[in-house]
């Protein structure tokens, strides 16, 4: 695993125990990754198994945030961690949360899953979000690509990409309510596919948190600049009420 | 930005104790300094931290002419106390020492009453007119050095009959007790358990609130705990200079970042 100075600590054990966490950290991270997919497929296939198995899998991500976490706080308390080694143990505490709440939230898209299959398929939909849970996959597997090599500019690059998931978002909202519109027999299943993209857009918010926290860990410093937001469209409700009026 | 500048007007409002340019020490042929450049405020603790003969006690000395004594030891460059040359002909190094205060290693009282111990330095540079003035500098000093309460009732007894962090915490009220404008110390923590440790810590944090204090260490942590600036020094160099939390959580030279987390001796 990398590190900022490439040096080995003279105590050998303080290099296996940072080691350890980070190894940990990118564990939980490919079982998450892992979810985002899982819980986008069986939502396009309607495959209840697999969200089923999405359900289950969640325990091993909580169990492995709850161990790393212990980890960190053990190496906090033991060895003292300084500069690049202290912002390393911080890093992998937070990263761990945000990666803990997409977990959660794949957790929910497969119990929501399970409801919609029962009920009749919105046209478009599954496939849209499986796009957007797509692109959150990417930025999750670049936010955690980028904290192993330290690579702030990537770290950079995934912040700006969450745009693009807000935006996607966004379409998929007016989408629903005009199927809403459309049917009232389409607002059951409406809802739970809002929530579902709602949860991705989170997810995608998880993932620019864990950015901000990789530029942090790379440079010393957290992003100055506001990451653009595109989330704006749910308070605008209203007028888009009027127009269709 | 804002904040920058903010910051930078702060910083300036502090006074600068101690200039030091271009500073060079030398003991016979071999260089232990090398072109040393630091402001030194005052009312802040700085730190002196870096591996064993790093040069960072040579530097100290410098402070108040304890090279002095050692014969083949030169320095040269500049060091100013408040804008005067500690090193012009016209200084006599035992008034400077009166203004820069020590404290060394190993607790060195006198072998002597735990009251002459600090009423020592004011005699000698006249600073009590009669004996109750003298009385309230060594209770004030005693005070300071958050010694009085275990000593009060027993001041002729020896110094040296009392434990290793009373004894620093003697000669830390010793050292206050010419009333010094800085106060250099020396690890003077180095030889005491955790607790004598801790109170001593915690004078130097009272004790900032009057005087410039420099300490040096080789306890990271104490560096962290007790001062608002570090110096980390390498081979005679200073290599990193600033807020010690900057220091401790984002130092700018790899050295000073090796060294912090434990990767160079």
């Amino acid at each position: 695993m990398s590190d900022m100075t490439d040096q080995k600590h003279i105590a050998s054990a303080f290099d296996r125990d940072l080691e350890s966490i980070q190894a940990q950290l990118m564990k939980m991270g490919g079982l998450v990754e892992e979810s985002i997919r899982k819980s986008a497929k069986a939502l396009k296939s309607r495959d209840i198994e697999l969200a089923e198995t999405v359900r289950k899998g969640d325990k091993k991500i909580d169990d492995l945030e709850e161990r790393v976490t212990m980890d960190c706080v053990r190496l906090i308390a033991l060895r003292q961690p300084a500069a690049s080694d202290l912002r390393t143990a911080l890093t992998v505490m937070k990263t761990a949360t945000n990666l803990e709440r997409i977990g959660d939230y794949a957790k929910n898209i497969a119990k929501r899953t399970e409801v919609l299959s029962h009920l009749p398929a919105i046209e478009g939909a599954a496939g849209a979000i499986k796009r957007m849970a797509k692109e959150v996959d990417h930025m999750l597997a670049d936010a955690l690509d980028a904290f192993i090599k330290r690579d702030a500019a990537l770290a950079d690059e995934v912040r700006h990409r969450d745009l693009e998931v807000d935006q996607m978002y966004n379409a998929l909202f007016r989408e629903f309510l005009t199927f809403m519109m459309e049917d009232p027999r389409n607002i059951s299943a409406c809802m739970h596919l809002h929530f579902i993209a709602k949860n991705i857009e989170r997810a995608g918010d998880h993932v620019t948190s864990i950015a901000d926290q990789v530029v942090y860990l790379a440079t010393g410093e957290l992003p100055e600049e506001a990451r653009p937001k595109g989330n704006g469209v749910p308070y605008e409700v209203s007028t888009f009420k009027e127009s269709e009026e | 930005m804002k904040d920058n500048l903010e910051g930078r007007k702060l910083v300036d409002q502090m006074d600068v104790k101690f200039k030091a340019r271009d500073v060079q020490v030398f003991y016979g042929e071999s260089q232990a300094i090398k072109d040393v450049n630091v402001d030194i405020l005052d009312k802040t603790v700085t730190a002196f931290i870096g591996p064993s003969g790093c040069g960072k006690t040579t530097f100290l000395r410098c402070l108040n002419r304890m090279n002095d004594t050692i014969p083949i030891c030169r320095v040269e460059g500049d060091i100013r106390l408040d804008d005067e040359d500690i090193y012009a002909p016209e200084v006599d190094p035992v008034q400077l020492r009166a203004r820069v205060g020590m404290v060394f290693q190993k607790p060195n009282p006198f072998p002597k009453s735990i009251y002459d111990n600090i009423a020592y330095g004011p005699r000698i540079h006249g600073l009590a007119r009669n004996k109750s003035d003298l009385d309230d500098i060594v209770e004030d000093s005693l005070r300071r050095g958050a010694l009085w309460d275990e000593v009060k009732d027993r001041l002729g007894e020896p110094g040296t009959g009392l434990s290793g962090g009373q004894q620093q915490r003697l000669c830390i009220a010793r050292a206050v007790a010419t009333a010094p404008e800085v106060l250099l110390m020396d690890e003077p923590c180095s030889a005491l358990d955790p607790i004598a440790t801790a109170q001593v810590e915690e004078l130097i944090d009272e004790l900032k609130q009057n005087f410039s204090v420099v300490i040096v260490t080789h306890s990271m942590q104490q560096a962290a705990r007790v001062s608002q600036k570090t110096a980390f020094f390498h081979l005679g160099n200073l290599v990193e200079y600033g807020d010690t939390d900057h220091i401790f959580t984002n130092p700018v030279d790899p050295r000073t970042e090796s060294y912090i987390t434990g990767r160079i001796g």
